[in-house]
């Protein structure tokens, strides 16, 4: 859906935008990010998974994206997202629209997601596609966090399967969508912070600057 | 959701978050309600619940030893299901409210039910002991799902009504433990008897000895050194034998008429051990010591005799052989005692004031046939009447006397002259009555009164003149004389009395309209805002009289349906039985009439003797604040179901 032929037609620009869109944009850039040195009670993060017809952001295609916000402690049942693209069959403005639409559900806030550089590359590709942005949210990545968070389980990045094994929240069902896996990662979130409270890293500024430190140490060293 | 999304065409981006949120949503739900399902008693409602639930849930972590909630952090704003991990409940404060004191509660199970029930702070403390995941549905939803599922209603329901069950059974072992506490052979002498007797030295002179005594009323007395060391007792015994018959001068030191060297026991002693010295060494006391040996205390065989527990039958025998009022007065503290024993197995309060009724009954029966061998009415028909709660069977352990005469004069005979003589007969029995614990009615009605001791032929007339005309006294005197019974003699005069009122009050319907209208002047003191009314009664700041805003209005409005559905009977639980078929009310709102009524009472008897002081007339006003939360709630049930028979009364009297 978001492939290369789309991608020349439209020349990464975001001329052919609908109105409503282009409107939503403009006021979203010109809007302001929420502070980010309060506390993790009052912080509202926005857990993300993504679906993906393959792993690699270049060339597979973005098929769908759920996400959750976790604020005052708990994942909020009427603050989800979930757009499934695959519907569409690539039809231009909604796709537009749908992807707007994340944004303004975002608002700016701290994005938590397992693997970075998998779920951004696919966001960033699609929104630079379609909207012409550079989509540069405030990352949290679990995945470079969770060992450095509870060192006695491992001290390396491992797959997402084994810190559920880990906490019990194996489901065991098998394959799960895209929501069951951003309501999970909600869950281990918490657990997250609970420990980098512990380790006075009790604010989103400091949450982010250290998933950024963590991966960096890790991929470097 | 695909509806949704084929009109994305047509939908701006505003609208397009809408939708998207919306699948989040009923996504998200989704995974809530599969848990659900997998979970009593969700796994019994109907999708729309589980919907509603699943829509509202947050989802909340708890690090292990993390509270989650306790009764500081105010009213409860959420309902908490376990998810995943582990979580303890442990009761807040000394006194355990359910039987449990610690409770584990795994995933599908929630909490804190009761107080999300009642919007107000938990009782126990909840906290996790592994990591764990709880779905927390806000209060309002938790509540609108209780009206809006039947299921999820009777599951809290029944969990608050195990609650109840739980409370009395608490309420028993609290009165078993006291039972046991003051009726083993095994207790140690600390606790028993009297403490810090009476002393003299054995220089006092028996003159001032003895007036000693006399002023405290007391048949012996301990003679101690400065040290207060036991050197000696000294009895009515030693009185008559060493000093009257001795001819002793009351100038004589009581240390040379005193019986020296005392049986004395260690504070740790059993009772036992002090029951096997009275009975070996032929003795009525033994003195109780400290270690050093300063006496603390004297037991005496009475006071070890009360240990052993008094059966129904030993009083009945004792009551019904009695030959004066002092053996009566023993015999009425033993049915104090044994209807306290019989509280500790169980026994509800129905049942317990009934019994207590029954065997005050069989006393005053005693008290009345004492009496009758100074006074003889032979050849008259004549039958003593009892009212108010005596009347309805359902005294407590404070009921002072409400009682009456009622007469059938020969038809040569001075009507005038026979009350007097009845009137006379009376006062000795409301006399020694009241010697027996039966308080003098502070409103006058006995039977020595002259308004309250009349012919069949004038209860008739008075009975008929309240009902014609029902003022407020008449309204009043209703309350207390609709409700009487025949204690003894003829009982058929009580039966005339009542086919009497029975059809005099089914002729004026009136009569019942104004008896509901008064029944209604008193409504439960159940608050707006707080949960109770505590303010009522300008005397008692901070309580609740139980009585007056609690059982007497079952009470009344059972007379009335009573009344109103011809019941002869006087009791209000019976009334109100028999009274509910005839009326055709459902059996289960009966029984939860009912159930309310007997809580009140249980808890007015639980009050009367726990904290009552011994031997002093117990009043009706509790605290609320002092009972234990799960009782709060209970009684708050009991004074809604109050209302509920009021409204029930409103509507069938057009009372506005």
């Amino acid at each position: 859906m978001l492939s290369l032929k789309k991608l020349l037609f439209r020349g990464g620009a975001p001329t052919g935008l609908p109105e409503d869109v282009r409107a939503s944009l403009d006021a979203w850039r010109s809007s302001k990010a929420p502070a980010l040195d309060d506390l993790h009670f009052h912080t509202r993060y926005v857990v993300v998974d993504i679906v993906s017809s393959g792993l690699d952001p270049d060339k597979d295609q973005l098929l769908g994206i759920a996400a959750s916000s976790i604020w005052q402690g708990t994942i909020q049942p009427d603050d989800t997202f979930y757009i499934d693209f695959s519907t569409l069959d690539g039809e231009g403005a909604a796709v537009d629209r749908q992807l707007m639409a994340f944004l303004l559900f975002a608002a700016k806030a701290p994005l938590v997601t397992y693997h970075v550089p998998y779920v951004g590359g696919f966001l960033q590709r699609a929104f630079n596609e379609r909207l012409g942005l550079d989509f540069q949210p405030q990352w949290v990545d679990m995945a470079w966090l969770m060992p450095a968070m509870f060192e006695e389980q491992g001290h390396t990045v491992m797959p997402l399967d084994h810190w559920l094994e880990c906490f019990g929240l194996d489901s065991g069902e098998g394959r799960r969508d895209a929501m069951a896996n951003t309501l999970l990662l909600g869950r281990i979130f918490q657990m997250l912070l609970v420990r980098a409270v512990g380790k006075q890293i009790d604010t989103a500024a400091r949450l982010v600057d250290e998933s950024r430190a963590s991966s960096f140490l890790r991929r470097t060293h | 959701m695909t509806t949704q999304q084929q009109s994305g065409q047509e939908m701006v981006v505003g609208q397009m978050e809408t939708a998207l949120r919306q699948n989040g949503r009923n996504r998200m739900a989704g995974h809530t309600v599969a848990f659900l399902r997998n979970h009593a008693p969700f796994n019994k409602m109907k999708p729309e619940a589980l919907q509603h639930f699943a829509e509202k849930a947050q989802i909340a972590f708890y690090p292990a030893g993390s509270e989650i909630i306790g009764p500081a952090a105010g009213n409860v704003r959420f309902f908490y299901l376990i998810e995943s991990g582990k979580v303890q409940a442990r009761q807040a404060g000394e006194v355990t409210v359910t039987e449990y004191s610690i409770l584990s509660l795994g995933a599908g199970e929630g909490f804190p039910i009761g107080a999300v029930t009642a919007g107000r702070p938990s009782t126990n403390h909840y906290s996790a002991v592994t990591d764990t995941f709880c779905y927390l549905l806000p209060a309002e939803d938790f509540l609108a799902l209780m009206s809006s599922s039947p299921e999820f209603n009777l599951f809290c329901t029944r969990y608050i009504a195990s609650l109840l069950d739980q409370s009395r059974r608490q309420l028993q072992l609290q009165f078993a433990q006291r039972a046991s506490e003051q009726q083993t052979l095994n207790s140690p002498l600390a606790g028993i008897g009297a403490r810090s007797p009476i002393t003299v030295t054995p220089q006092t002179v028996l003159r001032a000895a003895l007036e000693t005594m006399s002023q405290a009323g007391i048949g012996s007395l301990v003679i101690a050194g400065e040290d207060r060391k036991p050197v000696g007792v000294f009895t009515r015994t030693d009185l008559l034998e060493r000093v009257v018959l001795a001819q002793l001068p009351l100038t004589t030191p009581i240390g040379e008429a005193m019986t020296p060297n005392p049986f004395m026991l260690e504070e740790h002693a059993t009772a036992y051990d002090a029951m096997f010295a009275m009975a070996t060494h032929g003795i009525r006391h033994v003195l109780v010591t400290d270690a050093e040996g300063h006496l603390t205390g004297v037991v005496s065989e009475r006071d070890l005799f009360s240990l052993q527990r008094v059966g129904l039958r030993q009083i009945r025998q004792s009551i019904d052989g009695a030959r004066n009022v002092e053996a009566l007065q023993q015999a009425a503290a033993d049915v104090r005692q044994l209807a306290f024993n019989m509280l500790a197995q169980g026994v509800g309060s129905e049942q317990l004031t009934q019994f207590i009724s029954a065997l005050n009954d069989a006393l005053t029966r005693r008290v009345i046939q004492l009496n009758l061998e100074n006074h003889n009415f032979d050849g008259i028909e004549w039958s003593w009447l009892a009212f108010g709660s005596e009347g309805r069977d359902e005294q407590t352990f404070s009921t002072d006397q409400d009682n009456g005469i009622v007469f059938q004069p020969p038809a040569d005979a001075d009507v005038a002259a026979l009350k007097q003589r009845f009137l006379a007969y009376a006062l000795d029995v409301n006399k020694d009555l009241d010697r027996c614990g039966f308080p003098l009615c502070k409103g006058n009605i006995m039977a020595s009164n002259p308004q309250w001791c009349l012919t069949l032929d004038e209860w008739k007339e008075q009975f008929g003149t309240w009902i014609r005309k029902p003022h407020p006294d008449a309204l009043l005197n209703a309350t207390i004389f609709f409700d009487f019974r025949s204690l003894y003699g003829k009982a058929e005069l009580a039966d005339a009395m009542r086919r009497h009122l029975l059809a005099l009050t089914a002729s004026n319907p009136m009569f019942l309209r104004a008896m509901a209208k008064n029944a209604l002047d008193v409504e439960p003191p159940l608050g707006k805002i707080r949960d109770f009314l505590t303010d009522l009664e300008p005397d008692a700041p901070g309580k609740i009289d139980l009585k007056k805003y609690g059982s007497r209005i079952f009470v009344d409005v059972a007379r009335i349906y009573a009344m109103a559905s011809g019941v002869h009977n006087t009791n209000s639980i019976q009334r109100l039985r028999l009274a509910s078929q005839r009326l055709n009310i459902r059996g289960d709102e009966v029984n939860a009439i009912l159930d309310a009524l007997n809580f009140i009472q249980l808890l007015r008897l639980q009050h009367q003797y726990l904290e009552g002081e011994p031997g002093k007339q117990g009043d009706n006003l509790i605290d609320p604040e002092t009972l234990n939360e799960l009782d709060r709630r209970i009684l708050k049930e009991s004074f809604r179901q109050a209302r509920k028979i009021q409204t029930r009364l409103k509507l069938d009297y057009q009372v506005n």
